[in-house]
C-alpha cells in the first residue's frame, strides 16, 4: 500500500503549511485545540450549518487532498468517538427536556460514521465506505481495511484514509475522571518532560491518499500491526516478526516516530521500543498535538513529512532526527492496553 | 404582537434553530418555499421546525406529513402561529 | 482464493436466547416486540420495543460476570452471544488466543447505553459512576478481548445499522488475504435512551409494532440484541460442521443524505450488485433475501426500488425486524444468523404485520411459513450516513 498525499488539521498550523516551515504553536491550557481553517471558505453554508467540529475538521483535512488528487474508490475513517460535542448536546437535551421533543440534528451528526458519510455525499462517492471505532486502534484498523480493500481489487485503486477526534467537554470530563489527564497545567513544550500521571487532551484530523500502486507515491506503508494487552516481551517479539516479514534488520530502521505522551505510567513502553533500535534516530509528536485516541494518524502525517524531507529541521522536533529517513517505524500505545505499529518506507 | 413582529421573531428563530449561517431575517422572502427552494432545507429541517413551533409557540404537530400543509413558507407558518399559538 | 465458512453461530434477541428458541419463534410467527420490562424511559408506556427478556442481573449471572461492575448491557449481550458462538463452533480457549484468531464487532450505542450515568459523568455531576471507563464505542469488544485473552487482530466498526454486516465483510477478507484463519464477527447494541430519543426526534418510530413493507407502515420499532458468527478458513475447519460459505459481500455509500436513502436506491443497488459480483452468482441464483426492512416509509420504498432494479424477478424476501425490532448495529449479524437458519433448514419465515402490501411495489414479502430449497441467500443492511452492505451465503453441503 502506497502513500500519495497527506494533510492535517491539528493544534499546529498544518493547514497552511507554516508548520512545515518551522512554525510552532505553544499551547498553555488544559486542552490543545486545533488551529481551525476557515471552513466557510470551502464548505457550502447549507452543509456547514449542521456540521459538528469532528466533521468540519475531517472535511477540512480531506478537502485539499480531494482537490489535488483523482477521485478515490472509497473512504475509510478511524475515530474512537466521532462527533462528541453533538453527542453531549443531544444527551443534555434528553435530560433537560425529560425525553420530550428533541431536535434531531445533534443525533444525526453525533454518529461516528457521519464524517465518512458526509465526505461521500460532498464528493458524490458511492465507493467503499467504512468507519472504524476501535478506540486507540481505529486508525490502524482503517489502514488494515485499506490494505484488504486493495488486495481484492483487479485494477489500480486509491482510497482516502484518515482519522479524526475532537475535544468536547464530554470526553474531557470523562477521561479526566478516568485519570487520563494531568491535574497540573502544562505547556506543550514541557509535556514530554513530565512524568506525572496522565497526559494533555488534544484533537485533530489527519487524512491520507493511499493507493494500490506506487505510481506518484512517495512512500510505502509496508506493515500495520496491533496488539492488545501485550507484555513487553510480546511487543518485542511482534516487532521482530514485523521486521522479518519485511526482510529488514534492526539497523535498517533509521527513524522511530513515537507516541510518548508525558504520562509517567506508560511512557516506559516507548523507552522499551527505543532500546530495541540502538542505532535509530527518533522523535515524538504529542508535543505538537497532545494525546487523543487516533493521534497515531498525526504520527503518520509527521512521519510522512519526514520522509518527504520536510520538517527535518523543525526546531520543536524533539529527539534527534538529523536527516531525511528511509525507513520509519511508528509506535503508539494508549493506556498501556492497545498498541499500534506502522512501518513506512521512502520510495524515492 | 403584530403580524409583522411575529414574522421577524419567527425568522430569527428559524435562523437560530436551523443554524442558517450568515442569513439575516431580511434575506428570507415570506413567499419563498422553505423546502426545495434556495434555503436548501430537507426532512431533518422539517422536524427541527416542528420542535421550534412546540418550544417557542406551544404548537403541537404530530409528524412531518401533518406538517406538510403548514410548513410551506414563512407566510403559511406565521398564519398558523397566530391562529394556534398557546404561548 | 481461500474459502470462508461459517462454523458457529450465537445470537440473543427479543425472540430468544439461543438458536432453537429463535428458530421456533420465526417458524411460528411469534414476535418479540412488546412493552419493555427492563428498559427505563418515558417512552416505556407509549412505545413498543424488541427487548431481550433478560435483565442485566440475569445476563451477568449467565455470563458469570457478577463481579464485573463496569460491564454495560451492551457488553453483557455481546459476551452472551459471543460465548454461544465459540461454543457452537467448538473453539478451544487456546484457539481463541492464537495470533491467527481475530475478533470484529459492530456497535453504535456501544458503552453509552446507560444514558443517565453518561449524562452525570459527562457533566461532572457528583462522583464518577462505575461506567466512567466504559463509554467508548469499542468498550464491549475490549472487555471480551480481555476476558477471552484474544491476541489477534481486533476491530470495532460503526457504520450505523450496517455495522455488523461490515464486520462479516472485513472478517472474510482477513481470511482470504491470509491475515487470519479464524474470525469471530458480529455486533451488539442494547436499548438506550440515546437511540430511542434519537430516532424519536427524527419522527421515524412507530407507535405500534413495526410493519415492514406494509402500505400503512408508520416507522421502525427499536430492539436490542447481539449476534456473532465464527468464520473459518477452509484449511482449519475441514472436518467441522459448516453452516454455509460466505461467498459474497458488497459495500457502497448511497451518497445522498445523512439520514435518508435515495429514491433511486443507488447505494443499496450497488451493495447488492457488488456482493453478487464477488460471489460470481447471477441474480437469478439468489433464493431468498433477508431485507433490511425497517418499516419506515423511506427505507422500505428505497429497498423495494433496489430489489426491483437488481432482480428481474424478486426472490422471496422478508424482514425479520418484524420479530426483533431494529437492533441497529446487531441487526446485520442477527439477520445473517436468521438467513442461515432459513437456509440450513430450507424454510422461509413469514414477514409479520404486512397486511396491506403496497400494490405499487407489486412485490410483497412472504407472509406465510414455507419450505423451500435454498442454495444462496442474501442479507441487506443499510444505515445512516449512506452505509449500505449486502452479504451472500451459499450452501456447502
Amino acid at each position: 500500500m502506497f502513500l500519495k498525499d497527506a494533510f492535517a488539521i491539528s493544534p499546529q498550523k498544518t493547514f497552511n503549511s507554516t508548520f512545515e516551515e518551522g512554525d510552532f504553536v505553544v499551547h498553555e491550557s488544559k486542552t490543545f485545540k486545533v488551529i481551525d481553517a476557515d471552513y466557510a471558505e470551502f464548505i457550502p453554508p447549507s452543509l456547514l450549518r449542521r456540521m459538528g467540529k469532528a466533521v468540519k475538521m475531517g472535511i477540512g483535512a480531506a478537502l485539499p487532498l480531494m482537490k489535488r488528487n483523482a477521485k478515490t474508490d472509497g473512504i475509510i475513517i478511524g475515530t474512537a468517538n466521532g462527533g462528541l460535542e453533538n453527542c453531549i448536546n443531544f444527551l443534555n437535551q434528553i435530560v433537560d427536556y425529560n425525553e420530550g421533543m428533541l431536535t434531531p440534528t445533534h443525533f444525526v451528526q453525533s454518529t461516528p460514521n457521519a464524517l465518512a458519510g458526509q465526505l461521500a455525499l460532498m464528493y458524490d462517492n458511492p465507493g467503499y465506505n467504512v468507519t472504524h471505532v476501535n478506540g486507540s486502534l481505529s486508525f490502524e484498523n482503517a489502514l488494515v481495511d485499506a490494505e484488504l480493500f486493495f488486495s481484492e481489487q483487479e485494477n489500480p485503486s486509491s482510497l482516502i484514509v484518515g482519522a479524526v477526534e475532537e475535544i468536547s467537554d464530554y470526553n474531557y470530563n470523562i477521561d479526566l475522571q478516568a485519570g487520563r489527564y494531568k491535574k497540573e497545567q502544562l505547556s506543550n513544550q514541557d509535556l514530554l518532560n513530565s512524568s506525572t500521571d496522565g497526559s494533555v487532551c488534544g484533537e485533530g484530523a489527519s487524512m491520507f491518499i493511499v493507493a494500490s500502486s506506487p505510481e506518484d507515491a512517495y512512500a510505502e506503508i509496508c506493515a500495520v500491526e496491533q496488539l492488545t494487552y501485550p507484555s513487553e516481551h510480546e511487543l518485542s517479539e511482534r516487532i521482530a516478526s514485523l521486521l522479518a516479514k519485511n526482510e529488514l534488520n534492526v539497523e535498517d530502521v533509521d527513524a522511530l516516530v513515537l507516541g510518548k505522551s508525558g504520562d509517567g505510567r506508560y511512557d516506559g513502553w516507548y523507552d522499551h521500543v527505543t532500546q530495541l533500535f540502538p542505532n535509530a534516530e527518533f522523535t515524538y509528536y504529542k508535543n505538537f498535538v497532545g494525546e487523543y485516541r487516533t493521534s497515531s494518524a498525526f504520527g503518520l502525517y509527521l512521519a510522512s513529512e519526514l520522509v518527504r524531507n520536510k520538517l527535518v529541521n523543525h526546531p520543536e522536533l524533539m529527539g534527534n532526527i538529523s536527516k531525511q529517513p528511509k525507513t520509519v517505524l511508528l509506535y503508539n500505545q494508549f493506556d498501556g492496553v492497545r498498541h499500534g505499529l506502522i512501518l513506512l518506507k521512502r520510495l524515492v | 404582537m403584530t403580524r409583522e413582529e411575529v414574522i421577524v421573531e419567527f425568522k430569527n428563530h428559524l435562523i437560530q434553530y436551523l443554524n442558517l449561517l450568515d442569513t439575516t431575517p431580511e434575506q428570507i422572502n415570506n413567499e419563498e418555499p422553505l423546502f426545495g427552494g434556495d434555503l436548501g432545507l430537507d426532512s431533518i429541517d422539517s422536524v427541527e421546525l416542528i420542535v421550534l413551533l412546540d418550544r417557542e409557540y406551544g404548537i403541537k404537530i404530530k409528524n412531518p406529513t401533518e406538517g406538510r400543509q403548514i410548513l410551506v413558507d414563512v407566510n403559511t407558518i406565521v398564519d398558523y402561529i397566530i391562529a394556534n399559538r398557546t404561548k | 482464493m481461500t474459502k470462508v465458512f461459517v462454523t458457529g453461530l450465537g445470537a440473543i434477541s427479543s425472540i430468544g436466547t439461543n438458536l432453537e428458541e429463535q428458530r421456533h419463534a420465526l417458524q411460528n410467527g411469534i414476535s418479540g416486540i412488546g412493552k419493555a420490562q427492563h428498559f427505563e424511559s418515558n417512552y416505556k408506556e407509549t412505545l413498543l420495543f424488541g427487548e431481550v427478556k433478560l435483565s442485566d442481573d440475569d445476563l451477568s449471572r449467565l455470563t458469570d460476570s457478577s463481579t464485573e461492575k463496569e460491564y454495560t448491557r451492551t457488553t453483557l449481550l455481546a459476551l452472551y452471544a459471543f460465548n454461544q458462538a465459540i461454543e457452537n463452533a467448538n473453539l478451544s480457549s487456546d484457539q481463541i488466543s492464537l495470533q491467527s484468531t481475530a475478533f470484529i464487532s459492530g456497535s453504535t450505542v456501544g458503552g453509552m447505553c446507560y444514558t443517565d450515568e453518561l449524562y452525570a459523568d459527562a457533566n461532572m455531576k457528583g462522583e464518577a459512576s462505575n461506567f466512567v471507563q466504559s463509554y467508548e464505542g469499542s468498550d464491549h469488544l475490549l472487555r471480551i478481548v480481555k476476558r477471552h485473552q484474544i491476541k489477534g487482530f481486533t476491530d470495532t466498526i460503526n457504520t450505523a445499522c450496517s455495522s455488523s454486516a461490515n464486520a462479516f465483510y472485513l472478517g472474510a477478507r482477513l481470511i482470504q488475504s491470509g491475515k487470519a484463519d479464524r474470525v469471530i464477527v458480529g455486533g451488539a447494541d442494547s436499548l438506550a435512551k440515546y437511540t430511542v430519543n434519537g430516532f424519536n426526534s427524527l419522527m421515524i418510530l412507530s407507535d405500534e409494532a413495526c410493519q415492514p413493507f406494509d402500505l400503512n407502515r408508520k416507522g421502525l420499532t427499536l430492539g436490542e440484541g447481539a449476534a456473532y458468527a465464527v468464520l473459518e478458513a477452509e484449511h482449519v475447519c475441514s472436518d467441522k460442521y459448516k453452516y454455509a460459505e460466505l461467498t459474497g459481500f458488497g459495500n457502497a455509500n448511497d451518497a445522498f443524505h445523512p439520514s435518508t436513502t435515495s429514491d433511486d436506491a443507488r447505494g443499496p443497488v450497488l451493495a447488492m450488485e457488488r456482493a453478487l459480483k464477488k460471489s460470481n452468482l447471477p441474480a437469478t441464483e439468489i433464493d431468498y433475501i433477508n431485507a433490511h426492512g425497517t418499516g419506515t416509509q423511506n427505507n422500505d420504498f428505497t429497498e423495494t426500488v433496489a430489489l426491483k432494479k437488481v432482480f428481474e424477478k424478486v426472490p422471496p424476501f422478508n424482514s425479520t425486524k418484524s420479530y426483533t425490532g431494529h437492533t441497529l448495529a446487531a441487526s446485520g449479524a442477527l439477520e445473517a444468523v436468521f438467513s442461515l437458519l432459513s437456509m440450513v433448514n430450507n424454510e422461509l419465515y413469514p414477514s409479520l404485520r404486512c397486511s396491506t402490501p403496497n400494490e405499487e411495489f407489486n412485490t410483497p414479502p412472504i407472509v406465510t411459513y414455507q419450505q423451500a430449497e435454498l442454495k444462496n441467500v442474501l442479507s441487506n443492511s443499510f444505515g445512516f450516513g449512506g452505509n449500505c452492505t449486502s452479504l451472500i451465503f451459499s450452501k456447502c453441503f
